[in-house]
């Protein structure tokens, strides 16, 4: 973590964005495998005939910029530290069905995003004792 | 679950992780070598070659699962990448780290079940 550029290339800035991305595609994909969804024919399970989906094209450019800042992150980041983090997504998009799609959560699925954050939590504390250093 | 879905599912799990442990190599071996010489884009086209696999069997599996129960195994990657990053690429991995994943996968795994 050497050497870190500031500003915008700021890895912590770029995981960020790589994590934003992957979370709007997420619902792109699951829309538009929906939309195109053909369980009959052994061809889909290669998963190409997905490419019929406008939505899937929007995910895949979504992708694309997500993968570009990830290469980036990696430059500066031990994967096991970044891996971990960006897995916030795991618990962004039950909350996001929640808050915008107005999906119930249970109790279970509540104890589980709490475990996904005390993870992350501790993955990401000793990092900030090295950025207050700096 | 059928013993198809099954072997798609962890096909798409383990080429995604090895894409990351190529792909973290990739980026390491361009910080001190710069981009423009042929075992950096060798190593990025594999890691990327293995990604888009991934990507469309997901994708196939999408059609045929919700995505709340295709998610944990995705989850089980958190811990599988951070070990392998450890013996692989021999990255420092302590208590706290792995503690971390594991709660991580734990979770993704239970807001996927409930």
């Amino acid at each position: 973590m050497q050497n870190r550029p500031s500003g915008f290339g700021n890895p912590w800035l770029q995981l960020g964005l790589s994590v934003v991305c992957v979370l709007v595609s997420e619902f792109l994909l699951k829309r538009g495998a929906t939309d195109i969804a053909e369980p009959d024919s052994a061809f889909s399970w290669t998963g190409i005939n997905g490419l019929e989906s406008p939505l899937v094209w929007w995910a895949i450019l979504l992708i694309i910029a997500s993968f570009i800042s990830w290469l980036y992150v990696l430059r500066y980041v031990p994967l096991t530290v970044a891996y971990p983090l960006s897995r916030i997504v795991d618990v962004l998009v039950p909350l996001g069905c929640w808050v915008f799609l107005g999906e119930l959560i249970s109790a279970l699925r509540w104890c589980g995003i709490a475990l996904v954050i005390i993870g992350l939590a501790l993955v990401a504390k000793p990092i900030a004792q090295i950025e207050e250093r700096l | 679950m059928s013993i198809l879905a099954f072997f798609f599912i962890v096909v798409s799990l383990l080429s995604f992780v090895v894409a990351q442990l190529i792909l973290k190599r990739a980026m390491e071996f361009s910080a001190t070598n710069g981009l423009r010489n042929s075992r950096f884009v060798s190593l990025a086209a594999t890691g990327i070659a293995l990604m888009t696999v991934s990507f469309f069997l997901t994708l196939g599996l999408l059609q045929r699962f919700d995505l709340s129960y295709l998610y944990p195994f995705q989850g089980l990657s958190v811990i599988f990448i951070t070990l392998m990053a450890a013996v692989a690429l021999k990255e420092k991995l302590n208590l706290r780290l792995t503690v971390g994943a594991l709660l991580i996968t734990t979770g993704i795994v239970l807001v996927s079940l409930s």
